[in-house]
């Protein structure tokens, strides 16, 4: 599978050579091979040390002197705004244009339990009993709601959310059942025994079915998990083998590749309540929490640069989120206690955001369990995330939620061409344009050969793309970017019904 | 007004549930010991909490005291690498011990009850595995006991004040985390926010003050290579001397300096609130009753409890012996209502076969151990609760105990009873531990018999039987798909020539596929 380098012609996926005739089709399947990856930080992250304020550097020192980095040890992304000094995988992807910050992310009269308050989260509801998650409510909108009955089936082969680990995630539990279906290894394989038990209507009766689908399901899904993880492909050498986080994510990855079409994928990292030796009493840039980030942030580089080499860049995007952030001053035990809001971040290559928000304002004295305020409601980003990333209609979104929704460009980059527009003869559609390390040239054939080179502005050829026949109707085919310096191309489709040129950019 | 006590038919059926929910898994025989003796009488002998041996050295790694022996008194190796290894070694002890109390509990509700108050008090060990004894010597002394002494008692228990930080709060720079857990979940509970920090049961102010009320204890000893137990202590200088004010919910207490002895007073002022009552006994209920509080359950059977425990100066047995002899323990809607948990699944397995291992002490501790690591696999560390609050199994709505079963710790349930049965069994020093079937089917009312011996079965492993077509298949395997007469003649000749394999073999493996299809089959797993 590795094609990635110029001069070869690129063939990526054979099934994207298909002709789609109707081009609403063709947009919902965009969306459709579209996957989630969301991360929960489990405890509340220390947000101010995470995403570190500099402009408030000297405020921030006389609030939490015990727990703060070095402002010399920062890893600066703008003048003002910088990650903890060991988050260096999440740097280079913030330079690539590939990591995103949402500051200050919360909900009104923030609840400081863990248990509330993550409830809250995975429901994305505040005031209402909490008995469906915000993941669970999207897919009873936007699939047969009759789950888990009629599951799997030929349309849906596969489960709609993974929760990696042991257990089903509370972000996917809709009313009759959680979507979400819990993998430890997808190389286990499955073969459960079934059973059948009537349910009379009692809770017990309740129970029986339930189990009995449960193990149903866990035949039908657990063979085509495997299937799809042995077929699948990982590439990247930047995995940790000794982080579980890093594992799962490759494990993830994995199931991607081999075809699985499960939508949302949940992983979990504990640890992050650190109210006491948060860092080290003799360095601040050392502890529990910069394990935890740096797992976090290598992690995610690792998965990043695995979906860049497996060509899945595009179709991939991932979020973070955790109950809390934490107060504003430190204590005495080197570590920090439950606050409110918190940066969030998004990372893939269709991120239409990097920084979204300012830095908060931190005082220059401290104020009992004085935490960050509110900027956007982790509502409205989750309502931006399934408008821009699944193509859920707005006024579906918005019943799933109980305020008014507000929508915000956050994961829009690669929509931009797909939709509304048909190309005539002598035209063609590359889309992301400007792009990174993938993008996407659409064209129509008349049933002929076609020819498609990527020349650079000295006129020489630096990639060839296609150079085949192809059937009648309009077609995407994708170019592997990655191996082309940043600067201005143009892409030549020679055809026998006549040639079309498009001029593209490639940045970083 | 107490609750209604059951007058209804007194059968293996009623028996064998309040044996499922009180102990981890009732023999056959137990049950119909329980029918014997009657409702009443059971119930009071279930109310009895046995008195224990300590956890004992078996794992070479323990340098300080002879294998074998107890070092809940021991003093650590100096050197922290030393005294890590040894630690490690202390906490293996621990888990095996907590697994073998389990295995060979008693008729009594001691097992569970600790369970209970394990996950009410959810604090993960660490540190120093003498004060995590000690954590559970405190709750078993109180499992039955007074619940606001045992809430005292556990607020200055070092690994407590481990946990939660209480060891670190000082005037100086109080911390909050004890504090916040004992309103919200040790004690009166959270309700609805109805105000800015308002928890309708108390606010964030009282949150604050109840952290400045602790302030003053510290935790010495840990991993002491001269002290031989770990000591929570109080230090005046530590302590906020101030004049401590609780919110309206409190009736504005007002808590003034007490020193040493001021966490005591908090408690006293939280207790007078009825609304703790109702919590426990919530928590109660859902435990051994049903997950499902429905208002009407809410203003009878809880109201009920809460007002015994109230009236009886909050002493937690009066409650329970109320409970188990109610009509509403054994209304035919509350049967079968939980989904076992791990530890219940797998000892129920051990438990109603009449299994223990009885090789050599290290290698039955070291399979005990094995058990635990098993449960972990499956969701539940005994006394690792996931957080503060417990498993979310007995807490989180809506699913509660549903959420011990999905498909991946379905599987590993499923692959666990096969070892124990069909498979080799759990491998330890190059012995075995398969469940001890013989031992079970010999013990069963008509062994010979194999309607019988399916029946009995069902009625030990499942809480509303299996269905006739269940059955049928149940004791097809049980027959090798023969008539039933020649399961007698098979029984009957293992009889006749004890301890030879070749009639003994046939007998095992029949009664191995049995349990092994009987507990892949839904009905297993609920209680």
């Amino acid at each position: 599978m590795a094609l990635a380098s110029a001069g070869t012609p690129i063939i990526i996926n054979k099934m994207k050579l298909q002709s789609i005739g109707k081009e609403l089709f063709e947009v919902k399947k965009a969306y459709e091979d579209r996957v989630l990856v969301i991360i929960r930080l489990n405890g509340g992250n220390d947000g101010l040390n995470t995403v570190i304020p500099l402009d408030q550097y000297g405020n921030l020192t006389n609030q939490r002197s015990n727990v703060l980095v070095p402002q010399g040890s920062v890893l600066s992304l703008t003048p003002d705004i910088g990650l903890h000094p060991v988050m260096t995988g999440m740097q280079n992807l913030f330079n690539d244009g590939k990591l995103g910050i949402i500051q200050n992310v919360g909900y009104p009269d923030q609840n400081r339990s863990h248990f509330r308050s993550m409830d809250i989260w995975s429901s994305g509801l505040i005031n209402a009993n909490p008995d469906t998650g915000w993941m669970g409510r999207y897919f009873e909108s936007a699939y047969p709601p009759t789950y888990p009955t009629d599951y799997p089936n030929a349309t849906y082969p596969h489960p709609f959310a993974i929760s990696m680990g042991y257990q089903v995630s509370e972000t996917c539990q809709g009313i009759m059942a959680n979507w979400s279906h819990a993998v430890n290894d997808p190389f286990t394989n499955y073969n459960l025994t079934a059973s059948s038990v009537l349910n009379d209507g009692s809770i017990y009766g309740g129970h029986m079915e339930y189990l009995a689908t449960l193990i149903d399901q866990a035949n039908a899904y657990g063979a085509d998990i495997n299937a799809a993880a042995t077929a699948g492909n990982t590439m990247s050498t930047l995995y940790d083998p000794a982080s579980q986080l890093a594992t799962q994510l490759q494990y993830v990855a994995q199931m991607i590749s081999g075809g699985l079409e499960t939508k949302v994928y949940i992983l979990n990292i504990n640890g992050f309540d650190t109210h006491d030796s948060q860092v080290l009493q003799t360095d601040t840039t050392q502890g529990t929490h910069a394990d935890l980030l740096k797992e976090l942030s290598d992690a995610v580089a690792a998965f990043q640069d695995d979906l860049n080499l497996l060509g899945l860049e595009n179709r991939v995007a991932g979020m973070t989120f955790s109950e809390f952030g934490r107060q504003v001053a430190s204590n005495a035990s080197y570590g920090t206690d439950h606050g409110d809001a918190a940066p969030l971040f998004l990372w893939g290559t269709c991120l239409s955001t990097n920084i979204m928000g300012s830095n908060p304002v931190i005082g220059s004295t401290v104020v009992n369990q004085e935490a960050i305020p509110m900027e956007f409601d982790f509502r409205d980003i989750y309502a931006s995330i399934l408008k821009d990333w699944f193509g859920a209609p707005a006024q579906d979104i918005q019943s799933m939620f109980e305020h008014s929704v507000t929508f915000y460009p956050l994961l829009d980059f690669c929509n931009v061409g797909i939709s509304e527009i048909e190309l005539d003869k002598d035209e063609a559609l590359i889309y992301p344009n400007p792009c990174y390390t993938n993008s996407t040239i659409r064209f129509l054939s008349d049933g002929e050969w076609v020819k498609i080179d990527v020349y650079d502005m000295n006129g020489q050829i630096v990639l060839n793309v296609l150079d085949s026949n192809i059937s009648q109707g309009s077609h995407d085919v994708p170019m592997e970017t990655s191996g082309l310096p940043a600067g201005e191309y143009l892409v030549k489709v020679t055809k026998e019904s006549g040639s079309v040129n498009e001029p593209l950019i490639k940045v970083h | 007004m107490p609750l209604t006590p059951y007058t209804g038919p007194w059968t293996k059926a009623e028996a064998a549930h309040l044996l499922r929910r009180t102990t981890f898994g009732p023999t056959n025989q137990q049950i119909l010991d329980a029918v014997t003796n009657g409702l009443s009488a059971t119930v009071t002998a279930l109310l009895q909490i046995p008195a224990i041996t300590e956890p004992v050295a078996f794992h070479p790694d323990e340098t300080i005291v002879p294998f074998g022996s107890s070092w809940v008194n021991a003093v650590y190796p100096s050197g922290a690498v030393q005294a890590q290894s040894v630690e490690v070694a202390r906490q293996w002890s621990l888990g095996a011990w907590a697994m073998e109390r389990i295995n060979k509990e008693q008729m009594t509700i001691a097992e569970k009850l600790c369970l209970f108050w394990q996950n009410h008090w959810a604090a993960s060990p660490g540190f120093d595995a003498r004060a995590t004894y000690d954590y559970h010597a405190l709750i078993r002394q109180y499992a039955l006991g007074n619940f606001r002494q045992f809430a005292k008692d556990m607020t200055i228990n070092p690994n407590m004040l481990l946990f939660l930080n209480g060891a670190t709060n000082n005037v100086f720079s109080p911390n909050e985390n004890y504090a916040r857990e004992l309103l919200e979940l040790f004690t009166i509970g959270k309700g609805p926010q109805i105000g800015p920090g308002d928890y309708s049961n108390y606010t964030e102010d009282d949150v604050a003050a109840a952290a400045k009320i602790l302030t003053g204890y510290y935790v010495d000893g840990l991993r002491s290579d001269t002290l031989t137990d770990v000591t929570a202590v109080y230090n005046a200088i530590l302590h906020d001397t101030s004049t401590k004010t609780m919110s309206y919910h409190f009736n504005n207490a007002v808590i003034p300096n007490n020193g040493a002895n001021e966490y005591a007073d908090l408690i006293d002022v939280i207790f007078l609130q009825d609304e703790v009552a109702y919590h426990i006994c919530r928590k109660l209920y859902r435990y051994f009753v049903c997950f499902d509080i429905t208002p009407t359950i809410e203003t009878t059977v809880i109201t009920e409890m809460a007002t015994t425990l109230i009236s009886n100066n909050y002493e937690i047995l009066p409650v329970l012996t109320e409970l188990f002899n109610s009509a509403h323990f054994y209304d035919i809607t509350v049967r079968g209502a939980i989904i076992r948990g791990p530890l219940e699944t797998l000892y129920a397995m051990m438990n109603s076969t009449g299994t223990e291992p009885a090789f050599n002490l290290a290698t039955d501790l070291e399979m005990q151990l094995n058990i635990y690591w098993l449960a972990e696999i499956m969701g539940q560390a005994y006394a690792s609760p996931p957080s503060v609050a417990g498993w979310p199994a007995y807490y989180q709505e809506p699913s509660f105990s549903r959420l011990w079963a999905n498909s991946t710790t379905l599987k590993t349930r499923f692959d666990v009873s096969s070892f124990l049965t069909i498979y080799t069994g759990i491998p330890v020093n190059g012995d075995f531990l398969k469940l001890d079937v013989l031992n079970f089917v010999d013990n069963l009312s008509l062994p010979p018999d194999a309607p019988t011996v399916i029946d009995d079965m069902c009625d030990v492993f499942c809480p509303k039987g299996v269905d006739v077509v269940q059955k049928t298949i149940l004791q097809s395997i049980l027959t090798n798909g023969q008539p039933a007469f020649e399961w007698t003649m098979q029984y009957n000749d293992y009889l006749a020539n004890p301890g030879n394999p070749v009639f003994e073999d046939p007998v095992r493996i029949r009664v191995e596929l049995v349990l092994a299809k009987l507990f892949q089959m839904p009905e297993f797993h609920a209680m």
